[in-house]
């Protein structure tokens, strides 16, 4: 530790305050720390101070300035717990419901998918330019027949897209009902419905409803996800579990 | 709101309609949610109303609001010559400021009842003299109950008397001391008298006992009423009774004392702000007085410590162990044809009648076992009978995992039950996970790479795991701040972390993520604790409640309120209905998971406590603290029953062995210490005699507990296990100084 000889004044004060409070022991960066929030926060509160002594056109800072600045910060920075009433209060609500019983055989005992970690955090962007880039090069679209509806503007299809990406591999399938899988030539995919896990290539894109008329078409893709297994049973745990958090 | 449990009849019926205003005014008027109705001994209800009405006309005079005094005088009913009698009274009383007429007023009403014979209109005066007292003492609210200058003469005085007393008594009445300084301190800073407080402070600080010198720091540096809004350890100290033992004697004489004084200040303070709990006995010694005392509210009340608590084990469930070939591989080596036989889990089901002392089975839901767990307890079994009998000739061995390059940054370890794994919890919000033994860590494999493994093939549960991630050490980052707190689940899936950013994360130990942050507290979570049957886990932090969660429910089950200052150590009972609270405010709290209500408080510690452990048979608990001392508490009859000292500094790791024998205690002097805790808890007898006072002689017998003190070089031990085979296990950060 620096001799006291060396150590500017206010340090100095710094340290009797830690020594008057009983605290020995501690690193020498401790008194920097403290200084550093001294000095923040009184400036700070000085700051404040000036701002309602101007409002008030005062031409001076008087202490009942700084008591009002004070006030207004304690309530913002320096929060306590709430008092011991309160608690006692809100223990007793609390602890009046019975302990819920535990449903057997559910798996991984996890709240509702809203109140997890475990969802993807992340969404692909889908890639309008390479469309037309692309469009060029279908020639000889393989179509599978599947039920053809006219879909709407290209937002409504971006949501498909999104639960593509995140989901397991068998879950194209059912949704291509409601569009073409359409594989193109220049990938390594052997068959028309991309539902097989070893095709990495094929795009998420939309191809512009002009090109073919009122049908759209879609190229659904599988991107290798790395999201665990759950994340398809989560995903649509999340539509049914939508009602079934848990009320007080 | 009678502060004493004996001898309110006692009291003459105006000496007592007297407190007992004060302490309704004094409730009414801090807006605390108390009920505010009191009993008025002989009076009926309005003779209340009577009181309240003529304070209001008092204020109303005092204020020069004729008018209105008219008008209420003549609704009220109120005769014109009862008002002007005490008009003369208060206008000669007013006069000179509220304290020190209070004062006056005292004198003169407890003298008239001295002088009992009287003229019957003296007593009218003197009751109404009485009811001029209550209402400005009612008007006066909060001010001070006394001149502040003379708090030093009352105390004194209190001080020789009590020093004159007997020395079977004086012990007991010191207790005294130590609250009514700091009540009396809090009156003086609360109505503005900084310089007499400080001068109060400064000549009666010294006096008081070493262990609440700290308290004292603190309390010095609070010199303005402002300084105790934000202080909530202070409010609750001031609005919360102070609860003292004190045996009928000792009380009998104290009482009698200061009735026979006329200023009853130091009386009036006791019935408001302490709870003196009376029993018939001997009076205790001070060595029993010392041991039981030390926290912010004074001891447990007796009836606390009364509620039934079902503090033995669960029964295990029967499982089949099937007898391994390879554990008589060494026996059949010639190739005989290896007989397999079963062999039936013995252990929990010798007694077929209910241990009285055990809750129901169904008392609390618990998880059901899987058929992971029933392999799991089939391991467990076969590893208890590998387990080496500890006993004070047989020490454990120790080995102790040394955290090289944390700079002081380690806060909290784990390890697994089977101790395979070890996790550190650091002050960079990071929690590592080491696995201990050569089997390395590896994660799931991804979703796409599930489908493709065959999943009917015996290792199924090998090949889910991706061999790219394997790896000795994994990092978990998630949290916002330091993680205080760290708890496996018994079943080895999961692992909770609690941090000072206020939340609680469960991290799957397949992936190594984060599946679900639980929030609640708002306030840093200072410990967690996993049920030892896997689903619930509790978490105390400095919001001074303890929650209790389920993993699949994303708010608390139960709220455990009733701690003064913040819950630093949570842990559960080996049968999971109860969870043990350590705290800030130097006692324990025992909690029923049922209903969420405190069935045991146990005082006696000196400082802010930071280590529990319940005995593997349920019946004894152990807490180490900031002042070194281990204490062993029996659960049954809420008693201490044994003290063991010889630490140094704080203890923040204390384990049992596997069978109980052993109790081991590490701390922050380096060292890691053995105790005999068949020895501790055999010496001592509790019945109900004993439970009845409250205190059982404690034999200073720490040396001969002591079976081994093991220093380590410079690293404090952070934590402690004992493995299935009783080996004893310490991790700490290796600090270079």
């Amino acid at each position: 530790m620096a001799s006291p000889k060396t150590v500017p004044k206010d340090a100095q004060v710094m340290m009797q305050i830690l020594k008057d409070m009983g605290i020995t022991e501690y690193e020498p960066r401790v008194i920097n720390q403290m200084l550093e929030f001294t000095y923040r926060y009184v400036t700070t509160i000085i700051e404040d101070a000036k701002i309602y002594s101007t409002h008030a056109k005062k031409s001076n800072v008087d202490a009942d300035d700084i008591k009002l600045a004070i006030q207004c910060r304690v309530d913002q920075s320096f929060i306590s717990p709430p008092p011991r009433d309160f608690l006692l209060d809100i223990a007793r609500q609390k602890n009046q419901t019975p302990l819920p019983l535990i449903k057997p055989y559910t798996g991984p005992r996890l709240p509702p998918d809203r109140y997890c970690l475990t969802a993807p955090n992340y969404r692909l962007k889908s890639l309008q330019k390479k469309v037309s880039s692309s469009a060029g090069r279908i020639t000889v679209p393989r179509l599978s027949v599947g039920a053809v509806s006219s879909r709407p503007s290209t937002p409504t299809l971006g949501t498909p897209s999104v639960q593509t990406v995140g989901t397991k591999v068998g879950t194209p399938v059912s949704l291509t009902g409601q569009r073409f899988t359409v594989q193109i030539p220049s990938s390594q995919a052997a068959s028309v419905k991309s539902a097989t896990p070893t095709t990495p290539t094929v795009q998420n894109v939309l191809i512009n409803p002009s090109l073919i008329g009122s049908k759209n078409i879609l190229i659904t893709t599988n991107m290798v996800s790395q999201n665990s297994s759950g994340d398809s049973t989560s995903l649509k745990r999340k539509h049914e579990d939508e009602d079934d958090y848990d009320a007080l | 709101m009678a502060a004493v449990q004996d001898g309110q009849m006692e009291l003459d019926a105006e000496k007592e309609t007297k407190p007992e205003v004060l302490s309704d005014g004094t409730s009414n008027l801090s807006g605390s949610t108390a009920s505010g109705t009191p009993l008025t001994a002989g009076g009926a209800p309005t003779q209340e109303d009577q009181q309240t009405l003529i304070a209001v006309l008092q204020f109303l005079k005092r204020n020069k609001l004729s008018d209105s005094v008219e008008i209420l005088r003549r609704e009220a009913g109120l005769g014109d010559q009862e008002d002007s009698q005490t008009l003369e009274g208060s206008g000669g009383g007013k006069g000179d400021g509220g304290g020190g007429d209070a004062n006056s007023l005292l004198s003169r009403v407890s003298i008239p009842s001295a002088a009992a014979p009287q003229n019957t209109p003296t007593p009218a005066t003197v009751k109404r003299a009485d009811e001029q007292l209550d209402v400005s003492v009612v008007l006066s609210a909060y001010s001070q109950q006394g001149d502040p200058s003379l708090y030093q003469v009352y105390y004194s005085g209190l001080k020789n008397f009590i020093e004159s007393v007997l020395d079977c008594h004086r012990a007991e009445l010191s207790q005294l001391f130590y609250p009514l300084f700091v009540h009396m301190y809090l009156e003086l800073v609360y109505n503005n008298h900084e310089s007499k407080a400080k001068a109060f402070f400064e000549k009666f600080g010294g006096d008081q006992e070493c262990y609440y010198q700290d308290d004292l720091r603190i309390l010095c540096g609070l010199t303005k009423k402002e300084h105790l809004k934000g202080n909530e350890a202070l409010l609750d100290f001031r609005t919360s009774r102070f609860v003292l033992r004190i045996s009928r004697d000792s009380y009998q004489l104290l009482k009698r004392h200061l009735q026979e004084r006329h200023n009853n200040q130091i009386w009036n303070i006791i019935q408001e702000h302490l709870y003196i709990d009376i029993f018939d006995g001997m009076p205790r010694s001070k060595s029993q007085i010392d041991s039981l005392s030390g926290s912010f509210a004074g001891e447990a009340r007796r009836e606390v410590n009364k509620v039934k608590v079902f503090h033995g084990l669960l029964k295990e469930p029967e499982i089949e162990v099937p007898l391994d070939d390879e554990d008589d591989e060494a026996e059949n080596e010639e190739g005989k044809p290896k007989k397999k036989k079963t062999k039936k889990d013995s252990v929990g089901s010798k007694s077929k009648k209910q241990d009285p002392n055990a809750p129901q089975q169904n008392r609390i839901p618990l998880p059901e076992l899987k058929d992971s767990d029933k392999l799991d307890k089939v391991m467990y079994m076969k590893e208890c009978t590998k387990r080496i009998r500890l006993n004070p000739e047989n020490l454990p061995s120790i080995c102790f995992y040394s955290f090289l390059n944390a700079y002081q940054g380690l806060t909290a370890v784990d390890f697994t039950d089977d101790s395979s794994l070890l996790a550190g919890g650091f002050a960079d919000s990071t929690v590592r996970v080491w696995s201990v033994t050569p089997k390395k860590l590896r994660k799931v494999k991804s979703a796409t790479e599930l489908n493709l493994i065959d999943k009917e093939s015996d290792d199924v549960l090998e090949r889910i795991m991706d061999e790219k991630t394997a790896s000795e050490l994994k990092i978990l980052y998630g949290h916002g701040g330091p993680v205080y707190g760290l708890s496996f689940s018994p079943d080895r899936n999961y692992l909770l972390s609690s941090s000072e950013d206020g939340t609680v994360r469960l991290w799957s130990l397949q992936t190594f993520t984060c599946l679900v942050g639980y929030k609640g507290h708002n306030y840093p979570v200072w410990d967690t604790h996993f049920s030892p049957f896997g689903y619930y886990f509790v978490s105390g932090g400095h919001d001074r409640v303890a929650r209790l969660w389920a993993t699949d429910h994303y708010q608390p089950l139960r709220i455990f309120a009733g701690h003064l200052a913040d819950v630093t150590c949570t842990r559960f009972h080996p049968n999971s209905n109860y969870v043990a609270t350590g705290s800030t405010d130097r006692t324990i709290r025992l909690w029923d998971v049922l209903n969420g209500n405190c069935v045991r408080i146990f005082t006696g510690h000196k400082g802010p406590i930071h280590s529990l452990a319940f005995s593997p048979n349920g019946k004894f608990l152990a807490s180490g603290s900031t002042d070194g001392r281990v204490l062993l508490w029996d659960i049954g009859h809420g008693l201490m029953i044994g003290e063991l000292k010889g630490h140094t500094d704080t203890i923040y790791a204390l384990k049992f062995s596997r069978d109980g024998e052993i109790l081991a205690s590490g701390s922050m002097d380096n060292t890691v210490r053995l105790w005999d805790s068949i020895k501790a808890f055999d010496d001592v007898e509790t019945d109900d005699f004993t439970a009845a006072t409250g205190h059982v002689p404690l034999p200073d017998n720490s040396q001969e507990l002591l079976l081994g003190t093991y220093h380590s070089k410079s690293t404090p031990v952070t934590h402690l296990h004992f493995t299935r085979r009783n080996l004893l296990l310490a991790a700490g950060a290796y600090t270079s100084q």
